[in-house]
């Protein structure tokens, strides 16, 4: 990692990277990664699989090393001589990592002891702050994925840190663990601390983030306050009868609309590309020729926003693309990837 | 030293460090309670009387000595290597290097308490193997006056010590092979082929073989080698305990030296 220069009007971030690359090889996975996470906000950290995420996580926290690029962490340049800047920091790479034949209690005093110096009157307080007390002197390996997970959260703020990095921190999670990880993050949030969160629940992130940053191969594509974004990319859902799908999304086309037919078990929905206030004109468009809508519902919606940006979009016959790059069906025809 | 004491902690609650012990122990038990029982039938045996040195004091010190630096190697390979292993493969390395702990440190500690581990382990299969010779000793009808041989007792606490050294060395081995391996079962299995393949080798390179890692810390103990009927030539226990730290060191230098360097993902 060759951050040795602080990067000029960084300050007053929690994660500052400036063109961050790393290869696997042939395979690029970050091509000039810029983030500015400013502190004490919830960060969220969007993108498709294989776009980079795991990657930028693994280097935030020293386990593998740039090829070129930056990277600030807390305002101070982290290289790799500087290891002790992760004693402010607190991470859950993929998954939790434990000794699967100690109990939580033991798991957390065994890491307790590697990095920043950590009282074990703090691990009783954590397995306490994740609900696991009860089963605290049980071994990890009978422990269920979602209670893995409370250990593998507590286990990030054992050092008490500035700046939380957690990678899908909500996987396994029942309804009401996940309610309880917001709050605490939340509260974290609220006390100053920097949470930065890589998830592909784009519900989850909408709760929880104040800023979003999406990545898609290997490069930010988009990063800003969450409501900013979802205002910028409004979508109306228009529902006409099934045997009139082609001639409105015929019309909507000629009137200048971005039109995509929704998948065939929506019944006759439509979705526009369009801010919600326009919603009207879609229907005056409809109705002038002779197409009455039975429901119209403007949306803003971090999934299309999601799937515009990073080009893996639904490809309009009910099926949906798992590759970065799908083809879009515009007005019942397939076309390439929306120029952004 | 807090690293250090969590490191011995966990392997003292590990159900790989009891199972070793116990195997060494009970493999030993087996074969000293066997020699006990069927003396009469060993002694009529060709070099059967050799086999009842086993039970019979003092020499049985060395003899239990030597066993445990065989197999006890072995098994020394296989631990060092699932320690290893198993903090890649649990991703227990990476929460710590999250933590900002030093890699090499960490490394180099978890070996630290390995090391300590199998000592503990030698004193324990060593005993339970003398408890055993005189069981054996007894049912053989063999007296256990050179118990107290005050020589061979003298004797003891060097042999235990180069002995300890030996298979820390193996041990080290079998950690250095994992760390590479990045995994716990290919370091295992290149551990265990290392270990049969240089005995292999000694057949045809047995000038070379010797100063091989397994060869000189079976020879670090005088009159302590496995066997082998002359094929393999042993070097001098003074130039096999240089040999042997050569190989501790070394290996441990490139663990260390990997782990610092790695990329550490999964």
């Amino acid at each position: 990692m060759t951050a040795t220069a602080t990067t000029a009007g960084s300050s007053g971030l929690a994660v500052a990277t400036r063109a961050l690359h790393k290869r696997y090889g042939p395979r690029v996975a970050l091509a000039g990664l810029d983030l500015s996470v400013p502190n004490g906000v919830v960060y969220g950290f969007l993108g498709p699989n294989g776009a980079g995420k795991t990657t930028t996580m693994r280097l935030l926290t020293g386990l593998i090393h740039a090829d070129s690029g930056t990277i600030e962490l807390l305002g101070r340049p982290f290289g790799q001589g500087d290891r002790r800047r992760l004693f402010e920091v607190g991470a859950l790479i993929e998954a939790p990592a434990f000794y699967p034949f100690l109990s939580g209690r033991e798991n957390l005093r065994a890491l307790a002891a590697t990095g920043a110096p950590t009282p074990w009157s703090r691990v009783d307080e954590l397995l306490e702050v994740v609900g696991l007390t009860e089963r605290a002197r049980d071994r990890v390996s009978t422990y269920s994925l979602g209670m893995k997970q409370r250990l593998g959260i507590a286990a990030a703020l054992l050092s008490d840190p500035k700046l939380l990095l957690l990678d899908e921190p909500a996987n396994g999670l029942d309804p009401a663990g996940i309610v309880a990880m917001r709050d605490t993050l939340r509260n974290l949030a609220s006390a100053g601390k920097t949470v930065f969160v890589s998830s592909h629940i784009l519900g989850e992130v909408r709760q929880l983030a104040d800023i979003v940053g999406i990545i898609a191969q290997g490069r930010l594509v988009r990063e800003g306050p969450i409501e900013e974004l979802l205002t910028s990319r409004g979508r109306v859902r228009v529902r006409v009868k099934q045997d009139e799908v082609g001639a409105a999304l015929a019309r909507l086309e000629g009137g200048g609309f971005r039109a995509v037919q929704g998948s065939t078990s929506d019944d006759g929905w439509l979705s526009v590309a369009v801010e919600g206030d326009r919603a009207s004109e879609i229907n005056r468009s409809l109705a002038q020729a002779g197409i009455y809508a039975s429901a119209l519902t403007a949306e803003t919606d971090l999934e299309s926003v999601f799937l515009e940006l990073t080009g893996a979009t639904p490809t309009g016959d009910g099926q949906r693309s798992f590759g970065s790059a799908g083809a879009t069906t515009v007005a019942g025809q397939t076309s390439g990837q929306d120029p952004q | 030293m807090r690293l250090f004491v969590a490191g011995l902690r966990k392997l003292v609650r590990r159900p790989a460090s009891y199972v070793s012990v116990g195997l060494l122990a009970g493999l030993l038990s087996l074969i000293l309670i066997a020699v006990g029982a069927t003396a009469k039938q060993t002694a009529e045996r060709p070099n059967g009387a050799a086999a009842l040195l086993l039970v019979t004091f003092p020499q049985a010190y060395t003899l239990i000595l030597s066993f445990i630096l065989g197999l006890g190697g072995l098994i020394a390979v296989i631990y060092g290597a699932a320690v290893a292993g198993s903090e890649w493969n649990w991703g227990t390395l990476k929460a710590a290097v999250a933590r900002g702990e030093s890699r090499s440190r960490y490394a180099l500690l978890t070996f630290a308490s390995v090391a300590l581990l199998i000592g503990v382990g030698l004193v324990l299969a060593f005993l339970v193997g003398t408890l055993m010779a005189v069981v054996g000793a007894s049912l053989a009808g063999i007296s256990t006056s050179g118990l107290s041989n005050s020589d061979a007792l003298g004797r003891l606490p060097d042999q235990f010590g180069r002995s300890w050294i030996a298979v820390v060395e193996e041990g080290a081995l079998g950690f250095t092979v994992a760390t590479l391996a990045r995994s716990q079962l290919a370091g295992i299995g290149a551990g265990i082929a290392l270990y049969f393949g240089e005995q292999f080798a000694s057949i045809f390179l047995p000038d070379i073989v010797k100063y091989l890692p397994f060869n000189a810390a079976t020879a670090v103990v005088e009159n302590a080698g496995t066997g082998g009927g002359g094929i393999i030539q042993r070097l001098e226990p003074g130039l096999a305990l240089w040999v042997v730290l050569a190989w501790l060191f070394g290996s441990l230098f490139v663990a260390a030296l990997f782990t610092e360097r790695a990329d550490i993902s999964g």
